[in-house]
């Protein structure tokens, strides 16, 4: 899962220009049909996952909506990641369970399956409370879902080490300087949402390895 | 000796040519015999040195292989025969396979680990395709899975590497399906309706009640019936999405895949 950080800003970059590359599957009209059979469906919603995942780190999408609704960009609810960067040119997420050349979509009951098996696995959750543009998400069964390429804790420990890397601990940043600061450019966490963020950062306060102070826009944290 | 003897003489000369007859015939015969032993003896260490020495052709290229195969099947000789030898060995050092010791185990080693890859091959798409695999996909991701560089490997190769599993009980076969061999994981017969229907969806990648009815002549309840027990082995799956429901071969993922590479 943690591979090779160095080749990321070419890779960030170039991937919000280069189309995504779906899987034959996605080609394939049954794969869209809730597959009666057991084992068939079991294969059917490992390909759905692996897809999901896929797609979500190419365009680098950390919430998704299941409904393909286009407010769920990636920093609608990240005041500081004002530039928006590659928020800005959030792909047509529709596209993801609705497949225009063959004319097949996948059900909203069976993406929630498919969210489901995410979950099971760790890789997915439900956003909970308010979420600012979503309307009315509940904890459940909202629209917009979590999706972990990288979980909280693999974004944990990749800030951890960017740290050690450089050699910054004992010292405090703010949480905008990590996502946007010129000092993390490269590195694979820089334009991540600040939720998500946030939630790395609580793991790393879970073990010890950070504090997190400061108000609600000017968070500071330091490390240890 | 065309003067035929009289008397009592007679008789024992007859004795006597047929005595000499009889001897000579067994020199002969065991002359044949040394001769016909030195001649084994000879190819033999002439097969060994030729598979010594171009044992890396035979791992690295299909057709020098092929024909390598070829001609031991021609000659009776089965190269990845594991049996113990004692048969046609000729008591060459029991135990093993002849051609385990002829050729170094270098080609036998080769099938083995092409049968590995079968069966990794196999048991990955399981799930998708209920253990029926076309025997072109299972090269084809083989062949996906290897480094740059790597040998070359037929679909010959992989007939004969799906024969060395047969020491492991019946689970793997090969199977023809309309006129394309397959790979069968699961010890399951098909029935002719289920084969005719695999063969029909080999066409478009896709059967329907109403195709099979107007195609084959079959009644709806057999149409239907015959697709229910493929779906329920997991070798068909279902579209709901179109106006008639259609059932697909798992095959045609991989397929579709070809046109995606080759167009984009």
């Amino acid at each position: 899962m943690t591979t090779s950080p160095p080749n990321d800003p070419s890779s960030s970059s170039s991937s919000s220009s280069s189309p995504f590359s779906f899987p034959p599957e996605y080609s394939f009209p049954p794969f869209f049909t809730r597959q009666t059979n057991l084992t068939t469906h079991h294969a059917q919603l490992t390909k759905w996952s692996s897809l999901v995942l896929a797609y979500c780190r190419h365009y680098r999408i950390f919430k998704l909506s299941l409904s393909g609704n286009p407010t769920t960009t990636t920093n609608a609810d990240a005041p500081v990641g004002g530039g928006g960067g590659e928020g800005g040119a959030e792909p047509d997420t529709t596209e993801l369970f609705h497949n225009r050349r063959i004319n097949r979509r996948l059900s909203l009951a069976d993406i929630r399956e498919v969210i489901d098996f995410l979950r099971r696995d760790g890789r997915a959750e439900y956003v909970s409370g308010a979420a600012p543009s979503g309307g009315g998400a509940e904890g459940g069964g909202g629209d917009l879902v979590w999706i972990y390429w990288r979980t909280p804790e693999e974004w944990a420990s990749l800030v951890e080490s960017w740290v050690d890397a450089t050699g910054q601990r004992g010292s405090v940043l703010t949480v905008y300087e990590l996502v946007e600061g010129e000092g993390t450019r490269g590195s694979e966490f820089h334009g991540l949402n600040q939720e998500l963020l946030l939630k790395a950062l609580n793991v790393l306060v879970k073990r010890g390895k950070a504090q997190i102070f400061g108000q609600e826009d000017s968070l500071g944290v330091k490390f240890f | 000796m065309s003067r035929k003897g009289v008397g009592l003489a007679a008789f024992d000369r007859s004795r006597l040519t047929s005595a000499q007859y009889a001897s000579h015939g067994s020199t002969l015969r065991s002359a044949n015999a040394q001769a016909l032993e030195n001649q084994l003896a000879v190819f033999r260490s002439l097969l060994h040195q030729f598979a010594r020495t171009h044992a890396r052709d035979i791992r690295s290229n299909p057709t020098f292989r092929a024909q390598f195969a070829r001609m031991c099947a021609a000659i009776g000789v089965d190269p990845l025969a594991s049996s113990n030898s004692n048969t046609n060995g000729g008591g060459s050092g029991g135990g093993g396979s002849i051609w385990a010791q002829l050729l170094g185990r270098s080609v036998n080693d080769f099938y083995f680990e092409l049968a590995v890859r079968v069966v990794e091959v196999c048991s990955e798409t399981r799930g998708e395709n209920g253990g029926l695999i076309e025997l072109r996909k299972v090269r084809e991701r083989i062949m996906r899975g290897r480094i740059e560089g790597a040998s070359e490997i037929t679909e010959d190769d992989i007939l004969r590497a799906v024969g060395t599993l047969k020491p492991l009980g019946s689970a793997y076969s090969v199977i023809t399906v309309g006129s394309k061999p397959y790979i069968r994981s699961v010890p399951k017969e098909l029935n002719t309706d289920q084969s005719a229907v695999l063969e029909a969806a080999q066409v478009l990648g896709y059967v329907s009640v109403s195709m099979l009815m107007v195609n084959l002549k079959w009644t709806r309840a057999r149409a239907q019936t015959a697709l229910e027990d493929l779906m329920g082995e997991g070798m068909l799956w279902v579209d709901k999405q179109s106006d008639e429901w259609e059932y697909w071969s798992p095959g045609f993922m991989l397929e579709n895949q070809d046109v995606v590479t080759e167009t984009g």
